[in-house]
């Protein structure tokens, strides 16, 4: 395959070029109540190519081999539009050139088990909500993504990664006379397909859960002191500010510029935050990223303090800060774009019975059901919530949805717990779908958040 | 193609191909500078055979190899999907015209030149942080199946989107335009941005309460997501919906009229046939506050005993890769029927009051059930007919069920949205908390 990519390579005209092809192989296994309502293996590729010339840059996408030639062209000339627009020339950081071959080690291979198989375990899973006269129904799907990826540049780089993911998730939707409550499940990873194994506890909870809500009052809209849990805390740390820490989104906003500059105090004394896409076994897992540059470890923030940020070659070179290698693509449809890998709030050393404590009378909310950003505005809805009174979990509320703003939120963090969460399954759209997006946190607590009740 | 479907006949009781093929060209400006220029040369086919009562699908970029892509719908089988349906026999066809040769010619240089035209315009007029993207779009489809029927369809697209971000905030005014060809971005909708802009920089606080919500197209969003969920036959069939049994019913306010259009070819989009092969009709789902009926594909009509609508889509609440998915019911064409208001006289009839510009989290929260609990952002607050700043860290709630029946005024001119052409419109008695 290298050889065929270099031949692409070696009729391009450019300062730098890359190239990068994938064979993407999928397994979708979806059940729409009882019934299912998809099943089948697929297997796709296409090629990116990425030019950058006299200081300008451009990608062209292409599935058919016998468009190579126009999509260079097109690359070719798109660079040379911008770089006559630029004021000052695109330049890429220095990295190492790497020749490498990394396939993950597996914890059952999805690929040896047969589709069957899969679908057993789909259903048994799916019959568990369907059992209780209450769920009107579920919404589960299996879903296996293995991207086997080919990149090559100029500068001599050949790396060859797999990418493994599978997942099991979907929701389940409980009635009770015209009220309906959905719940998410899910499971999932990167290391194998014994990660959605054994799920049929967590179904039966969820299920519980979905039942539950049908007797929760909604909560009253309001402003509270809350406790987060790992999943809601994650999604905040990845959605108001790790979007925030992403360079690109940044780059070409100056007063966020500013405000999101490296030694700037943004948060309380008892917030870190890293994304780290190296630990192994977690969802976010990768060794390089799509530019072929290695994965680093990236602090973002220490004790309320910026301390890092998360680049692209390009926005390295433009920011002046370090690698980090989270330039990452959906997949063969797309050019890389600067993505978080395993963004987390660092836990502490809180027992949640402690978080209890300290928070008195508040609401504990659970569960990330959609969160969205805009600005240092966010939104997030919450599964569902519990009443505190008095430093005791108390009766259950739903309908919860939360805003508020980031630099404000980043300050009400009061105490951060001891119990580390990583989410198993991602879907970060920003653009494109980012599958092995992870994030996590340990509970915790906030003051003054603002509640939209129904 | 023809060669697929013939080996596809012979292993199986119906077949079905559905080719896609599109070039897609970007131009980007982020900070009033040129950022990027992409493109995308993308193709796919997508195979559904139906033997003995149960589909397949599979789907692939290259028809490099048949044989595996037959092999892996054939696998698919054993699945077991039930489709008791049959793909139609679909000889003729609207003939709408949504295809421009001109959009083929259009040149990044020329893309890239309009949108510095507007950049500086706006630059010149507001301090806020501008963001500009244009693309040319051209597709090409065609469905052919085992009863006969080949059909294709051509559409072009140019779109402009524009917007002026609040300094020190990532959110703002942001406009969309959509044409079939080439178009300069109006006048009326730059002086519009630049307007609503300049008269929400202040930052005020509002009041909480319930009170008279006006939702600007950007965040119908909101709503019109939870009006699609509850009028799809898929949600009927999975007993998910809660106006099931309200058909002839008044559900909203009178002034309400919600209609799919997919025939009107004076709009970019227009589609003579959906993702499979049946003919597009104009369907009205809500006449004056009355539920007149639900949309079905394929596969839905057969399970409830319908007609099908010709509202079978290959894609997903966010768009999607049209080869790799299977129709779905999708409300593509949505037009709630514009009322005989301005803006401006719709701002004139709130005495205390917000204005939605654009909502964060549409998605999230119990949609089925019609509940929205959406940030504000931005939005307007008004005060005696005039708008005095714009609100932050506020949201509004409520569930559409309530909120459309208390709709006081719609606007006159319908804006391009998410999944069709809206109005802005004015409701009473809406939920607004903040901090």
């Amino acid at each position: 395959m290298f050889d065929k990519l270099r031949a692409i390579l070696n009729k391009i005209d450019a300062d730098y070029a890359d190239i990068r092809y994938e064979i993407k192989k999928d397994v979708t296994i979806t059940f729409n109540g009882k019934e299912l309502t998809q099943i089948g293996s697929n297997s796709t590729d296409g090629y990116v190519v990425r030019v950058l010339n006299g200081g300008g840059m451009s990608s062209a996408v292409f599935t058919k081999e016998t468009d190579a030639d126009k999509a260079v062209r097109t690359a070719v000339e798109n660079a040379q539009l911008i770089a006559k627009n630029l004021e000052k020339p695109i330049r890429l950081a220095k990295v190492e050139v790497v020749k490498d071959t990394y396939v993950p080690v597996l914890k059952e291979d999805p690929r040896k088990i047969s589709i069957l198989e899969k679908l057993e375990l789909v259903r048994k899973y799916n019959d568990i909500p369907l059992a209780y006269e209450k769920i009107a129904t579920t919404s589960i799907t299996y879903q296996e993504v293995i991207r086997e990826k080919y990149f090559i540049s100029t500068e001599g780089s050949e790396i060859r990664e797999d990418l493994v993911t599978t997942r099991v998730a979907g929701e389940i939707t409980a009635k009770d006379g015209t009220l309906l409550e959905n719940v998410r499940v899910r499971a999932g990873g990167s290391n194998g397909f014994s990660t959605v194994r054994n799920q049929e506890e967590n179904f039966e909870k969820r299920t519980a859960l979905a039942l539950d809500l049908l007797k929760a009052e909604p909560v009253v809209g309001g402003v509270y002191n809350c406790i987060l849990n790992q999943s809601l805390a994650g999604v905040f740390a990845h959605e108001a500010f790790g979007h925030y820490s992403e360079a690109d989104i940044i780059e070409t906003l100056p007063s966020m510029r500013e405000k999101m500059r490296i030694g700037n105090k943004l948060g309380s004394d008892v917030i870190n935050i890293i994304d780290n896409p190296t630990i192994p076994d977690q969802l976010g897992f990768y060794k390089y990223d799509d530019e072929g540059v290695k994965a680093h470890p990236t602090q973002l923030m220490k004790e309320g303090v910026l301390t890092g940020r998360l680049h692209s070659r390009r926005t390295a070179a433009e920011f002046g800060e370090p690698i980090s290698g989270h330039c990452v693509a959906e997949d063969y449809r797309y050019a890389p774009i600067i993505r978080m890998g395993t963004i987390f709030i660092e836990p502490s050393t809180h027992s949640f019975e402690e978080l209890l404590t300290m928070l008195g009378d508040g609401l504990y909310i659970l569960d990330a059901k959609g969160g969205q950003t805009s600005g240092e505005n966010f939104t997030f809805g919450a599964q569902c919530g519990y009443i505190v009174k008095n430093g005791k979990v108390d009766a259950m509320v739903r309908d919860i949805n939360i805003t508020g703003n980031l630099y404000r939120t980043l300050n009400d963090i009061v105490a951060v717990g001891n119990d580390l969460t990583l989410s198993k399954v991602g879907g970060c759209g920003k653009g494109q779908m980012n599958i092995r997006s992870c994030h996590g946190s340990a509970h915790i607590l906030v003051k003054n958040v603002v509640i939209g009740g129904a | 193609m023809e060669k697929l479907l013939e080996k596809a006949k012979k292993v199986c009781d119906k077949a079905e191909l559905y080719s896609n093929e599109y070039i897609y060209n970007p131009v980007s400006f982020k900070n009033a500078r040129l950022h990027d220029i992409d493109s995308t040369i993308q193709s796919g086919i997508s195979l559904r055979i139906i033997k003995e009562g149960k589909l397949g699908f599979a789907y692939t970029r290259n028809l490099a190899n048949r044989e595996e892509l037959l092999q892996n719908a054939l696998d698919s089988l054993k699945g077991g999907v039930e489709a008791n349906y049959t793909f139609p026999l679909t000889k003729k066809i609207p003939q709408l015209n949504t295809y421009e040769p001109s959009l083929k010619k259009l040149s990044g240089r020329e893309m890239v030149e309009e949108c510095a035209r507007v950049c500086d315009y706006l630059k010149s007029k507001t301090d806020g942080v501008i963001l500009l993207t244009a693309f040319s779009y051209i597709e090409n489809i065609r469905i052919i199946n085992s009863e006969g029927t080949d059909i294709s369809g051509k559409n072009t697209l140019y779109s402009i989107y524009g917007a002026i971000k609040y300094p020190g905030s990532g959110t703002g005014i942001w406009r969309v335009s959509k044409s079939k060809q080439f178009e300069r971005m109006h006048d009326s909708i730059i002086k519009e941005m630049i307007e609503l802009y300049t008269s929400s920089s202040k930052v005020v606080p509002p009041k909480s309460g319930k009170m008279k919500v006006l939702f600007m197209p950007n965040s119908m969003l909101a709503l019109n997501w939870r009006i699609s969920s509850g009028t799809s036959s898929k949600s009927i069939y999975e007993k998910i919906s809660p106006i099931t049994d309200k058909i002839g019913k008044k559900i909203f306010d009178e002034k309400v009229t919600i209609y799919d259009d997919p025939l009107n070819d004076t709009y970019p989009g227009a589609r003579a046939f959906d993702d499979e092969g049946v003919a597009c009709k104009p369907l009205t789902i809500i006449e004056n506050g009355i539920l007149k009926g639900f949309y079905y594909d394929l596969n839905y009509a057969e399970k409830l005993n319908a007609k099908p609508t010709g509202h079978g889509y290959r894609t997903t609440r966010w768009g999607g890769d049209s080869t790799t998915l299977k129709p779905v019911p999708t409300l593509t064409h949505m037009r709630i029927k514009p009322g005989n208001k301005s803006l401006a006289e719709l701002v004139k009839l709130i005495d205390t009051g917000i204005i939605v510009e654009g909502a964060l989290g549409a998605h999230s929260g119990n949609i089925p059930n019609g509940d929205y609990s959406v940030g504000i952002s931005p939005g307007f607050y008004v005060e005696n007919s005039e708008i005095v700043g714009r609100v932050k860290d506020a949201m509004v709630a409520g569930n559409i069920y309530e909120t459309f029946k208390h709709v006081i005024g719609i606007s006159d001119t319908l804006y391009p949205c998410f999944w069709g052409w809206l109005p802005a419109i004015l409701f009473d008695n809406v939920t607004v908390a903040t901090k």
